[in-house]
């Protein structure tokens, strides 16, 4: 039974409205953007970005700047330089990603142990503290989703088509490389503005398992994209909910309802939206 | 005479920093078929994107539909909206949530942005009709990754006939298909462009087909090694000329 006096109280404190808003917000923008990001195969190249993220937090640390100043244009030039890597390298994708995530990852340990003040603190970076989220961080965020909607919403031919088919994509006429280039700097803004919140090593689980669950469940594109928005918004709402009344970490608690969120979604669509194979039906194929 | 559809002069294309494509010239002309035969790692390939502008030129002249083809890649709109392509294959790795409607839609789109819920009863009812003429009308509603390899082939026809197009291109489009899939496109696609007028220009690797289908046949091996038409090109010497010595020509005994 769900302790209301409890809930009440929980939901009374004005950090916890903060949450439960910031929470929202990311795991809607996180749904939205790992729409397109799971399709595109990014969801590993968005793993990379947020533990790469460690290192520009540490050298805003070591530089006496403040880390979430540092860490946009730090994330930013990280993705296009891995993108450029990418492209232009001749080993396969996920083994470079890899190496630059694990790398920098590292680097970022060995500089922070040197850091007295952050000693210990690791573990926030590493999970998060969405409770610490600021009214700033709330219109930030905001302002991002609002950006992203209308991106995606306006470039849906082009998302699609380049994901389907980069040449079929240029042939039509859509900018192959302005959309994949912006797409991998807003997934990169989007990472480095949520990690405070989410942590390093959670905030891929932000932007794949929403939109996997979605993709389980949608057959039209827009709805996809929508659907798996309102998943990541909702998940995150109820496991912060959940997290606030066990006293458990924020976090965590929303990747096990992402989770139990994806385990419906594979029920759902193995029970209620299979459909007879069509091989036996069409003898024109 | 109607002046060519395309012209090529001189094209020179390089890829990962070698010459893939040297000193091409062809032209193709209206509502003609023309096919690029070769050797793997020919060039074909190359050829066909640095013709839709989607590689660099390294030297030469495209001129499509009476427009020149800017060093970048850039064409006007209304001429982009004239060509058709038609690729190998899509990305379409596991379950992915798009409908056969919604993607012939895209094909019916002008280039730029457009919100998702402008739907505009022309757009509708284009759609209806390209899936009609391709045969692929109770398809509409399922997703693009559940239909077979020939099923596929033609709703990207469908991607192709949505909108007027003037030139279309293929590239090793018929590549995976069984044979009776394949006699299925062919079927279709010469039906299409001799309704629509299409001028096209494909990639392929059966030759038996070029041979029953194309008024023109290229022969590349990063040089224009021959060209004409199938009877003039696809003979025993010049085939060993374009593949090398172990190719042994072959033809069907019911179309010979």
């Amino acid at each position: 039974m769900v302790d209301t006096q409890a809930l009440a109280l929980v939901l009374a404190e004005p950090f916890m409205q903060r949450a439960l808003i910031g929470g929202l917000l990311t795991g809607a923008l996180g749904g939205l953007l790992g729409s397109v990001a799971v399709l595109r195969e990014l969801s590993f190249f968005s793993d990379a970005l947020g533990h790469s993220a460690l290192l520009g937090i540490t050298l805003g640390i070591l530089i006496g700047v403040n880390p979430t100043l540092v860490l946009i244009p730090f994330a930013v030039v990280f993705a296009i330089l891995v993108n450029q890597l990418v492209e232009r390298s001749s080993l396969p994708t996920d083994a470079l990603l890899n190496i630059v995530y694990s790398s920098s990852l590292a680097a970022a340990i060995l500089f922070l142990s040197l850091v007295e003040s952050y000693r210990g603190g690791i573990r926030q970076l590493l999970f998060g503290d969405i409770l610490g989220v600021s009214s700033l961080d709330l219109i930030v965020i905001g302002i991002l989703l609002a950006a992203a909607l209308i991106y995606l919403s306006l470039s849906m031919r082009a998302q699609v088509l380049l994901t389907l088919n980069q040449d079929l994509a240029g042939a039509v006429g859509v900018q192959t490389r302005w959309h994949r280039l912006a797409f991998i700097v807003l997934l990169a803004v989007v990472v480095a503005v949520s990690i405070k919140a989410v942590g390093v090593l959670l905030i891929s689980a932000f932007v794949v398992i929403p939109s996997c669950a979605g993709r389980l469940l949608c057959r039209r594109f827009p709805i996809y994209v929508f659907v798996s928005s309102i998943l990541g918004g909702t998940c995150a709402l109820l496991g912060l909910l959940a997290s606030g009344l066990t006293n458990l970490p924020s976090g965590p608690s929303v990747v096990m309802v992402q989770f139990l969120g994806f385990l419906i979604a594979l029920i759902l669509s193995s029970r209620v939206f299979r459909r007879p194979s069509t091989t036996a039906l069409d003898p024109q194929r | 005479m109607p002046s060519p559809v395309l012209v090529v002069n001189d094209l020179s294309v390089e890829r990962s920093g070698r010459l893939a494509v040297d000193k091409v010239s062809f032209e193709l002309q209206s509502e003609s078929e023309t096919a690029v035969v070769g050797p793997n790692g020919a060039g074909k390939s190359t050829l066909v994107a640095a013709l839709l502008g989607l590689l660099p030129r390294k030297e030469g002249d495209v001129q499509i539909l009476g427009e020149q083809l800017s060093a970048n890649g850039e064409l006007p709109g209304a001429i982009r909206s004239q060509i058709g392509y038609v690729p190998q294959s899509l990305a379409l790795q596991g379950r992915f949530p798009l409908s056969v409607a919604e993607f012939v839609g895209f094909g019916f789109d002008p280039p730029g942005p457009r919100w998702p819920w402008q739907q505009h009863r022309k757009r509708k009812s284009a759609i209806e009709k390209a899936l009609d003429r391709t045969g692929c009308i109770d398809l509409r509603n399922r997703l693009l990754s559940e239909l077979s390899g020939g099923q596929l082939k033609r709703v990207m026809l469908s991607f192709c006939v949505v909108r007027h197009r003037q030139l279309l291109v293929l590239d090793e489009a018929q590549a995976g298909l069984d044979v009776p899939s394949n006699e299925r496109f062919q079927q279709l696609l010469l039906e299409l462009r001799r309704q629509e007028g299409w001028t096209v220009l494909h990639v392929s690797h059966d030759l038996d087909m070029v041979r029953r289908s194309s008024d023109q046949v290229l022969g590349l091996n990063r040089r224009l090694c021959c060209s004409g038409s199938p009877d003039h090109t696809l003979t025993p010497e010049r085939l060993v000329d374009l593949y090398g010595p172990n190719m042994v020509p072959y033809r069907h005994q019911c179309h010979g």
